[in-house]
């Protein structure tokens, strides 16, 4: 089980998260007032993966947390779908969105790349984002957020559901104890 | 302990969870203390159409001339004469109805024309030109130990835009704004320079002041000048029935030099509360002091924002100025700076939407009955409602004999009332409903409203709050008889009307 959850949604995960990323510039682009804040916003979306790289790396029982990355990472995604354009507090709340993004975006890219299917989904994740982007130039979508939340809301199954298989697992194993 | 080398230290502290926390809070923090304050989008555009603050009326013109030079500006006139183009004037467009510019007109934008040309310490006075705005002049005359006599409560509109309105602020003393222009140049319809004073038997300054840039361009102009006193500020909290006889009472006593109010439009105590803010003379003069920059404005800009979600958001924000003039009671400003309030902090950018100023004029001693029929007009609370009322200043405007179209007829206390509303046809429809209900009651008051915004009231309307209207209309023919000025408050009030006016 542990097997499969490691091959195919980390793929799901990073293949999801680069075919939005068009979607969620625009919305991000929307919310930053300046170019400058919108390269800040970016700025601190790479400090704070940078800091949570480097958690995953200084902490020992950290897969444990991965479903609650991908549900964090899903909720955001969710989040930013309902927030409003016209919100007056955008710019700050979209702050917030990056930093708690990028951590988990960092924290999850350090755990991914010690998977050992890592090498065989970096090369398929480029076809599948290929693929996935001309699928999706296709489609006429009305909003970005549509996608955004689409995926967002795949996400934070996702995490759930191996949070709780996760439980699961855990309770026949200590039954077997 | 066994320390590590140098390049080993460094190294290992990028990689210190603890470091680079740090690093995010203390960036993330100095982002959120650069965040820019959005701004509305406004202005002149070749490409695009041109709007003035509010963008309610955007219109397509024929071309922007950048003022620079008298000559040029003369040529330009002289040639529109010829050819049958129309000009319309533009300061810093912080009007609301169309004043700046006119469907296919040249638009002479004075921003450019802005040097302070001469300052006369003994005789108090300043000469500058009209695009320069007061805060040019207060940085001119500040070293001097002097200030004006009479500006808006904010220093960022051009001498020009502000003399074409007549504008008023928070000086009590020296009468209108237009009683304390000196000299004026004006560049007239048919292209001549002339300057012109008070007792000049043409009577030009009569319709250039409060003129709406329709008898011509200000060129220059030289205003009277008083000391910049500092004052001590005096706030306290009062009853709305108190305050006309709080009023008469400061007016009569010299001590104060400069005042206005606010009146609150929160639920709980809706046009009950006010609160009053004076500037109370010392009798030193001050050349020291820097004029003030305004600091703050995202934190101001936050509050007036929950503020303006109404219900209890307004009470809360009532409640929080009220300590915030607590704390300044007993500070000292100087004239300079209590003339420079602060703007950015006001900035609406809520799309769909737009935010608008509307001024109700009202005889001093018929504020409170009239007050008393506004609250039963108006709903105490408009959290729902799709127009909103945001905030209600009071401010004192002495009667005007000096120009044509005058909109204090006798001593009137004018109530700025900020609004929000929707731009969908119902929601404009709704403003323009509630804002005559309200012209209408000021109206019976002997009342009238203030010209510079956008145009809710009727013709009708207009032509009842300005009896002069008639004469000035004639004057206009008179002395412009190619119509060469002309912008959309001229077309709507004089020519053609609201739509169902026609
Ligand atoms: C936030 C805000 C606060 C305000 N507060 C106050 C206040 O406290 N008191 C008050 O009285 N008013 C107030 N007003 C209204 C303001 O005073 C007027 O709108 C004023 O005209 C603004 O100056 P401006 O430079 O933007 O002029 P513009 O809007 O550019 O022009 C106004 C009029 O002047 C004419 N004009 C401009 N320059 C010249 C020139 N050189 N020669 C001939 N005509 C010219 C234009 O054609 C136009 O008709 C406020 C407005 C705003 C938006």
């Amino acid at each position: 089980m542990k097997n499969k959850s490691e091959r195919y949604i980390p793929l799901v995960v990073s293949v999801g998260q680069v075919a939005i990323f068009p979607y969620y510039i625009i919305w991000l682009k929307q919310a930053s007032i300046t170019f400058t804040l919108f390269a800040w916003l970016f700025a601190a979306f790479s400090f704070t993966a940078a800091l949570g790289y480097r958690i995953f790396q200084s902490k020992k029982n950290t897969s444990s947390f991965i479903p609650f990355i991908y549900m964090g990472m899903g909720s955001l995604y969710v989040l930013v779908s309902i927030l409003s354009n016209s919100f007056e507090f955008l710019p700050y709340i979209a702050l917030l969105i990056q930093v708690i993004l990028g951590f988990l975006q960092g924290y999850y890219h350090a755990w991914h790349i010690e998977r050992k299917a890592y090498r065989l989904h970096a090369v398929n994740h480029y076809l599948l984002v290929g693929s996935v982007m001309v699928v999706l130039s296709f489609v006429k979508i009305l909003s970005p957020v549509i996608i955004i939340s689409a995926f967002g809301g795949v996400l934070f199954m996702i995490g759930f559901g191996l949070a709780w298989v996760t439980q699961v697992t855990c309770i026949e194993l200590d039954d077997v104890k | 302990m066994k320390l590590l080398p140098i390049k080993l230290q460094k190294h290992a502290l990028h990689k210190n969870p603890w470091f680079l926390g740090l690093i995010v809070f203390m960036f993330s923090v100095w982002i959120v203390l650069n965040i820019p304050i959005e701004k509305r989008k406004y202005g002149l555009s070749q490409s695009n159409l041109t709007t003035d603050y509010t963008g309610l009326l955007p219109e397509r013109i024929k071309g922007i001339v950048k003022a620079g030079d008298r000559t040029e500006l003369q040529r330009i006139v002289k040639e529109a004469n010829k050819n049958g183009h129309h000009i319309s004037v533009a300061g810093l467009q912080h009007s609301q109805g169309g004043h700046t510019y006119y469907k296919d007109s040249v638009v002479l934008d004075m921003k450019t024309f802005n040097k302070v040309l001469e300052i006369d310490e003994q005789y108090k006075t300043v000469k500058v030109e009209s695009g320069a705005t007061w805060g040019d002049v207060q940085a001119a005359i500040q070293p001097y130990g002097l200030a004006l006599k009479v500006t808006q409560s904010q220093s960022i509109f051009t001498i020009g835009g502000s003399l074409s309105v007549n504008a008023h602020g928070r000086d009590i003393r020296f009468g209108p704004m237009a009683g304390t222009v000196k000299e004026m140049t004006i560049l007239t319809p048919t292209g001549e320079i002339k300057t012109v004073t008070r007792n000049d038997s043409e009577e030009w300054l009569k319709y250039v002041l409060g003129g709406y840039g329709l008898f011509g361009v200000i060129l220059d102009v030289t205003l009277e000048l008083t000391e910049n006193e500092v004052y001590t500020i005096h706030t306290r909290v009062l009853n709305i029935k108190d305050y006309e006889s709080y009023f008469s009472n400061l007016l009569r006593n010299d001590d104060t030099a400069m005042h206005y109010a606010r009146v609150s439009v929160a639920p709980s105590t809706f046009l009950d509360e006010m609160y009053i803010i004076d500037y109370k003379k010392t009798g030193t003069q001050d050349n020291q002091t820097p004029l003030k920059e305004e600091h703050g404005a995202r934190i101001g800009k936050m509050a007036i924002d929950l503020g303006r979600k109404g219900g209890s958001w307004e009470d809360l924000f009532w409640e929080n100025q009220k300590l915030l003039i607590k704390s300044i009671d007993g500070d000292k400003i100087t004239r300079n700076n209590a003339m420079r309030g602060n703007s950015a902090f006001m900035e609406y950018t809520k799309p769909s939407r737009v935010e608008v100023l509307q001024e109700f004029f009202i005889p001093v001693d018929q504020y409170e009955e009239y007050i008393s029929d506004l609250k039963n007009m108006l709903p105490d609370n408009d959290k729902d409602d799709d127009f909103k009322i945001h905030n209600i200043t009071v401010r004192y405007a002495p009667k005007d004999n000096y120009t044509g179209l005058n909109y204090a007829k006798e001593d009137m206390f004018g109530l700025v009332v900020l609004i929000q509303h929707g731009l969908q046809e119902n929601e404009m429809d709704n403003a323009e409903a509630i804002i005559q209900k309200w012209t209408d009651l000021t109206l019976e008051y002997g009342g009238s409203y203030y010209l510079p915004y956008y145009h809710y009231q009727s013709k009708e309307q207009f032509q009842r709050s300005y009896p002069g209207w008639g004469k000035f209309h004639q004057e206009k023919l008179k002395r412009d008889p190619n119509g060469l000025f002309q912008n959309i408050f001229y077309n709507y009030y004089f020519i053609e009307g609201a739509s169902h006016e026609k």
